[in-house]
């Protein structure tokens, strides 16, 4: 059974670095960041490229971001996605995951989706919320946290994983949403013909006109946000440090581990 | 709109989850801030018994009880919690930021278009706003939020925020007839799996030596488990390391894997993301190596070596043995 899958991305600034507030509290400092695509959304793109290799179909890799995001859509069409869309909200902060979820679900509701997919979070902000969002929004069955799904009859079967390493198993009629795991597949290296290829096709873009709004400002929303302000978490800080050179290091640790009976003699 | 909080009890193979003990804790804070009564959904099969001990805690228990209910579905909880924020009208749903949470939450926040904040690590009520205070970047930056809306707020409260309630007088069970439409559900729990792998059961051990991406190659895992022979210790590891099957799925700690609280808990190259660290924080010494001095693993750690994993763990190695 083809299907039109829609697998949604993010951009996130590589989450290993080192990050300070912006002067006016409102953001991270951006300036020097390196940006990537999110982790878990690399398995949500191979996870819907694999699904389009068993069933057929075709695969559209979506995201909400600025013209930087394009890399990570270049990205998913090396590893076998067949068309790039790009969303132009380009706030760079983009912290109220409602707006940006809102703005999601009205650009897939522009797209053929019998399934829409994405990672189970953002490991820039953690929200674990934009898939089932979209989905409360769009009115789709949703299964979040899935390690694996295959396509039975005219539906689909999904693992979600819960605490302690538990699994439910749902059936879910489509059309569907699903937030996929870390580590649900292995996701693909792209070939540099295709990576050289990708680099020259073009990436749609929607802007609010086509979404029918006279600017992003105009979101509807229930709410009103504002970010109160950003700083690093209070050291708890009772971390006690051993200092010193490598060796030295090593040697109070080895003395340490001894004193408290830990090594085994 | 009411002044109510209700939380969304949650509940696997006849327990409550020990997070709705903590949503309890922040719902009577919430409830005293909003000048409301705080409540409870608790929604599943034969599950009269749950509804007793939740009850037990000193709040009014709204308990469905009815064979769609007997596993967590979206389509199934989200029409009865639709027809329960019709009844209650609540200032506050709160619901746990777990792998179930993720899915209702933001599930019924969509559907009944309201304000939602997800993975708060405190939250409060100040007049018709919600400040929420939530971590960022690998927990290396925190924010406060605000939502000002006259609908019901949404928030998942992240798992280990605060205490958990204890029994108190005063509490209740009032039954609410089903409200679910099985023929709108599309989505149907075919049944809960356990993976059944023979292996060593980490909860068991008193000593882990557990490895992170910090060891950067499979080879080098030899380093984490010459300490862990040493110390009469177990190896573990955080996700991606059993994602990439370095190591089985059995000896992944955290959240998704096993909770541990072992005398001796050595994280060898791992940045201490919240999922990691749910499963172990509760280990009676914590010693912590990494690279990186903002890695949220020395938040927790008792003892934090800031240094190369794969250059100090063959120098304490040695000096263990001599």
């Amino acid at each position: 059974m083809p299907l039109n899958l829609v697998v949604c991305l993010k951009q996130i600034p590589n989450p290993d670095l080192q990050f300070s507030v912006s002067p006016d509290g409102q953001d991270i400092r951006r300036d020097g960041l390196n940006y990537k695509i999110n982790g878990s959304d690399e398995y949500a793109l191979e996870e819907a490229v694999r699904l389009k290799e068993k069933n057929g179909g075709r695969v559209v890799a979506l995201t909400v971001g600025p013209k930087r995001a394009e890399s990570i859509l270049r990205e998913a069409l090396a590893k076998g996605a067949d068309e790039a869309v790009r969303v132009s909200y380009d706030d760079p902060a983009a912290f109220d995951v409602g707006k940006v979820a809102r703005i999601l679900a009205a650009a897939v509701r522009t797209l053929p989706h019998d399934l829409v997919l994405t990672g189970v979070q953002s490991d820039d902000y953690s929200n674990s919320a934009t898939g089932a969002l979209v989905a409360g929004i769009l009115g789709l069955p949703h299964v979040s946290v899935v390690t694996k799904v295959l396509v039975q009859g005219g539906g689909l079967e999904a693992w979600s994983e819960l605490e302690g390493g538990l699994q439910r198993r749902y059936s879910v009629g489509l059309p569907a949403l699903l937030t996929i795991q870390f580590g649900a597949n292995t996701p693909r290296y792209a070939p540099l013909p295709a990576i050289m290829k990708a680099a020259r096709v073009a990436i749609r873009e929607i802007a609010p006109a086509a979404l029918g709004l006279p600017s992003w400002d105009a979101v509807a929303l229930p709410y009103a946000f504002a970010v109160r302000g950003l700083a690093p978490p209070a050291a708890k800080g009772h971390a006690e440090l051993i200092t010193g050179s490598a060796e030295d290091q090593a040697r109070k640790l080895a003395q340490m581990l001894r004193e408290k009976g830990f090594v085994r003699r | 709109m009411g002044k109510d909080i209700l939380i969304l009890a949650e509940h696997l193979e006849g327990k409550l989850a020990p997070s709705t003990f903590e949503l309890v804790t922040k719902g009577r804070e919430l409830a005293a801030q909003s000048g409301g009564a705080l409540k409870a959904a608790l929604l599943g099969l034969n599950s009269g018994g749950l509804a007793q001990i939740l009850a037990g805690l000193g709040l009014e228990v709204l308990h469905a009880d009815d064979p769609s209910l007997a596993e967590y579905t979206d389509g199934a909880y989200e029409q009865m919690l639709l027809s329960l924020l019709r009844d209650v009208a609540p200032r506050v749903l709160l619901v746990a930021h777990t792998s179930q949470g993720y899915d209702v939450a933001p599930g019924i926040a969509g559907r009944a278009d309201l304000p939602l904040v997800t993975s708060a690590v405190d939250v409060r009520l100040e007049g018709d706003k919600l400040v929420a205070t939530r971590r960022l970047l690998n927990e290396k930056i925190q924010g406060e939020f605000e939502l000002a809306s006259d609908k019901t707020f949404v928030v998942t409260l992240r798992p280990g925020s605060g205490k958990l309630a204890e029994p108190a007088p005063g509490g209740a069970v009032t039954s609410v007839p089903p409200s679910v439409d099985a023929s709108k559900v599309r989505t149907k729990c075919l049944g809960l799996e356990r993976p059944q792998v023979a292996d060593i059961d980490l909860s068991s051990a008193d000593i882990i030596v557990s490895a992170g991406r910090g060891i950067q190659k499979k080879e080098n895992l030899a380093l984490v488990e010459d300490l862990a022979r040493l110390l009469g210790g177990v190896v573990g590891a955080s996700r991606p390391l059993t994602d990439m099957e370095w190591l089985p799925k059995t000896r992944q700690v955290g959240q998704s894997g096993k909770t541990v609280r072992p005398k001796l808990y050595v994280a060898c190259g791992i940045s201490g993301a919240m999922q990691h660290v749910a499963g172990m924080k509760d280990s009676g010494l914590i010693i912590a190596i990494n690279t990186d001095p903002s890695a949220p693993i020395f938040e927790i750690a008792h003892v934090g070596i800031v240094a190369n994993v794969l250059q100090l763990l063959p120098a304490v190695i040695k000096a263990l043995k001599s």
